[in-house]
């Protein structure tokens, strides 16, 4: 493994050798791209997914030859992340795509980038500053979109858990503050028990367990990321299951396939945060980094997953074929999130560069489609002083049944 | 000398006075379990599915990680250090049980003690640290602690792959005589660890080393090596709640030990044990360790905002240590003692 990856770099760099001795009368359209890839911190399969599949994209034909890449991890404090972004700003970067820790605290810096002719692209999560290119799923909808399916399967009655993210989050926030909007029209919902479960299965499968304990008679849970801990902690409770909403980790999504878990009671809906959108934002940055594009919005969207226990399909090979979008078991661990594909926007990838960051061998970057979709406003998601739509939290993926 | 005789304050008197015949280590071990049934039986007024046995399993099953690995922070507390790196060597135990055992090896059996091994040579180079080149606890614990924690990272690249070996998912998940297999293991492992800790030899030296070391160098007891096995047993125990961890939800991830460090520290101080040493026993952090587990599982029942839950568990946390100090028993002696 190691002394394989030692002998691609070596002959990648000799390559590259070779190719600046050659190409060096060419001029200055064979400088190479300064690009830093900042993250928050690479402990869960999210996180790392995202950097994998931007490093997998840099290391595939013809970017592996115009793109110096270079990862910077910063944990969770905006201050590393604020002087992480100062040092890549002075060393020259040509580009900077980001995992931002905060929505606001690292806007100074960033105009500063800005200022220099740095490009920042910021993908899921998003900052306010307005010289940086936000890439998001965040303005789907996915917390009113997915409490209306609850809604819907629970026929409007019922007590639930709502699985919430990490405390004081603005994500956290933003999709919990949809689902309530949601759960308030309908006087029969009663949500019984609200944790903080930080997007983790662990952490989520005890929290829930805790639940369980003082709410047995519980109808139905809303769950962030680590709604796979959710079931496992209804599973060990023996007994029915009960419909759950959440996102897209592959484990939830073979569950909700899976007929003995249905026939149990399991029903939902796999939404959520997608780490393509990394992915997405990488090959947009290029573009325009290379003239090929003229992007003039700021904030762009990238559509929300929404896959119902009957369009599970399980993939044969390594990639999102024929319509397909989970794993088998043997294949990836059940926390692994299975919306890192994109048949259309990332067809360069399988499932083996979102594990390892390899690129796939033969694969040629191919063009993103035209058009993009520019985002609606969300105050202090992606603009700063500014009004949300009027149909904000509207739910449109479903038709809302009506409240008794 | 009769005169002086007749003099009680002159002469040792066998203390006959009732709650003089229990140590006072029993006394807080007695009270943190009182106090979990209380705070078990006054739930059911929050909900009324609570303070069934239902939810006493679900207590034992989440409190026995605490209990593990409180044991081997109870011991190195005792023996007058401390353990930062448990949440990674959690988490070392864990990815390698799932990474490279796995699930459907067939020579788990061999290859998971192999992983506990593992994570005591970890264990003892921190012990080494501390022990030999005299760095202080904190910092070399915390010095493993980054190191063991990077090593999976790049081990694993981010993605902890593979799923829980059939033992591991037995061992936490399945029944015997009607009892869940964790609970008796968890019964097995405080018999285990109270006979370690109470009643053999490397206990009661372990318990002079804390209180004075240069004392117990002069009483003849093997010093360095009894201030050197604590920190390989709580990195075996961190490893082995690992590999509990993934039993119980069938996969590991590399910030699967983060919840527990300080909870640990916690469960053995409220069990009545002094953080500097010397003082405290391990049924004391049995019942720390359970209480913390019941509190927080009676908390996240109460349908208050998340700032107010954890500030009523902060202060429940505090005032059950004020109340479970030695000065406080002294002082209600006292009161009783006109």
């Amino acid at each position: 493994m190691l002394s394989n990856t030692m002998k691609m770099t070596l002959a990648a760099m000799s390559l590259l050798a070779a190719g600046t001795v050659l190409a060096q009368p060419a001029g200055a359209q064979d400088k190479k791209f300064k690009i830093y890839l900042s993250l928050s911190y690479s402990g869960n399969a999210w996180q790392s997914e995202t950097a994998n599949i931007v490093k997998a994209l840099a290391a595939t034909s013809p970017y592996k030859d115009m793109v110096d890449l270079k990862e910077v991890i910063s944990g969770t404090d905006p201050q590393a992340q604020i002087s992480a972004y100062e040092s890549m700003v002075d060393d020259g970067a040509d580009g900077i795509i980001s995992f931002p820790i905060s929505s606001t605290a690292l806007n100074r810096t960033i105009k500063r980038g800005c200022d220099q002719g740095v490009l920042f692209f910021m993908y899921d999560a998003t900052v306010t500053e307005k010289c940086a290119y936000n890439v998001s799923y965040l303005t789907t909808g996915f917390g009113e979109n997915t409490a209306q399916a609850l809604v819907n399967i629970l026929g409007g009655k019922g007590n639930i858990f709502l699985s919430r993210g990490v405390p004081g989050n603005s994500v956290d926030k933003h999709h919990t503050d949809g689902a309530m909007s949601v759960f308030n029209k309908y006087p029969g919902i009663k949500v019984v028990a609200e944790y903080y479960s930080y997007w983790d299965d662990r952490t989520t499968q005890q929290e829930t367990a805790k639940a369980l304990a003082a709410h047995p008679d519980v109808d139905g849970i809303w769950s962030q990321a680590g709604e796979y801990g959710a079931i496992q902690a209804l599973l060990d409770k023996g007994g029915k299951l009960v419909p759950v909403t959440g996102e897209n980790s592959n484990g939830f999504r073979l569950a909700l396939a899976n007929p003995e878990m249905q026939a149990k009671g399991l029903k939902g809906v796999s939404a959520g945060s997608p780490p393509a959108t990394s992915g997405y934002a990488f090959k947009l940055m290029m573009e325009v980094l290379t003239k090929k594009r003229d992007l003039k919005a700021m904030n762009i969207e990238y559509p929300l997953p929404w896959v119902l226990a009957e369009n599970v399909k399980v993939c044969a090979g390594d990639r999102f074929e024929n319509g397909c979008n989970a794993f088998p078991e043997s294949k990836v661990p059940s926390s692994f999130v299975t919306e890192v594909l994109d048949p259309v926007m990332l067809p360069e990838l399988s499932m083996e560069s979102a594990i390892n960051g390899t690129a796939v061998d033969g694969a040629i970057i191919q063009p993103l489609p035209k058009e993009v979709k520019e985002a609606v406003n969300a105050p202090g998601i992606n603009c700063e002083k500014c009004d949300a739509p009027a149909d904000a939290y509207k739910p449109y993926k479903i038709e809302p049944i009506v409240a008794n | 000398m009769t005169s002086r005789s007749q003099n009680t304050s002159y002469i040792a008197v066998p203390d006959k006075r009732g709650n003089a015949k229990v140590s006072r280590e029993t006394i807080s071990a007695v009270s943190v379990a009182v106090l979990c049934v209380v705070i078990l039986l006054g739930s059911r007024f929050i909900s009324p599915s609570l303070g069934s046995w239902s939810q006493v399993e679900t207590v034992l099953t989440l409190g026995s990680f605490l209990v593990v690995l409180s044991f081997g922070q109870g011991l190195v507390i005792l023996s007058g250090g401390l353990d930062l790196s448990l949440p990674a060597l959690i988490t070392l135990g864990g990815v390698l049980s799932t990474a490279w055992v796995g699930a459907g090896n067939p020579d788990a059996l061999f290859l998971l003690p192999l992983v506990l091994v593992g994570c005591g040579l970890v264990g003892s180079f921190t012990a080494v640290g501390v022990v030999w080149l005299k760095v202080p606890p904190f910092i070399m614990s915390m010095a493993t602690s980054i190191m063991v924690a990077s090593a999976t990272l790049g081990m694993t690249n981010g993605t902890t792959r593979g799923a829980a070996p059939e033992l591991l998912t037995d061992l936490m998940k399945s029944q015997i005589a009607g009892v869940p297999a964790s609970i008796l293991l968890l019964l097995a492992f405080v018999f285990f660890g109270w006979v370690l800790q109470a009643r053999s030899v490397f206990g009661r030296h372990v318990y002079a080393v804390g209180t004075n070391d240069q004392a117990a160098r002069i009483a003849g007891i093997p010093v360095t090596l009894t201030q050197f096995l604590p920190y390989v047993i709580s990195a075996v125990c961190a490893g082995f709640v690992g590999m509990m961890l993934v039993g119980y939800s069938n996969g590991a991830t590399l910030r699967m030990g983060d919840n527990y460090l300080l909870p640990s520290i916690a469960a053995v101080v409220i069990g009545g044990s002094s953080i500097l040493g010397g003082r405290g026993t391990f049924l004391g952090t049995v019942g720390g360790a359970i209480l913390l587990t019941t509190l927080g599982t009676v908390i996240s029942a109460i349908g208050l905002n998340f700032g107010l839950r954890t500030i009523i568990e902060g202060s429940i946390i505090l005032i059950a240590l004020l109340v479970l100090r030695d000065e406080f028993f002294e002082r209600l002696r006292a009161f009783r003692r006109p």
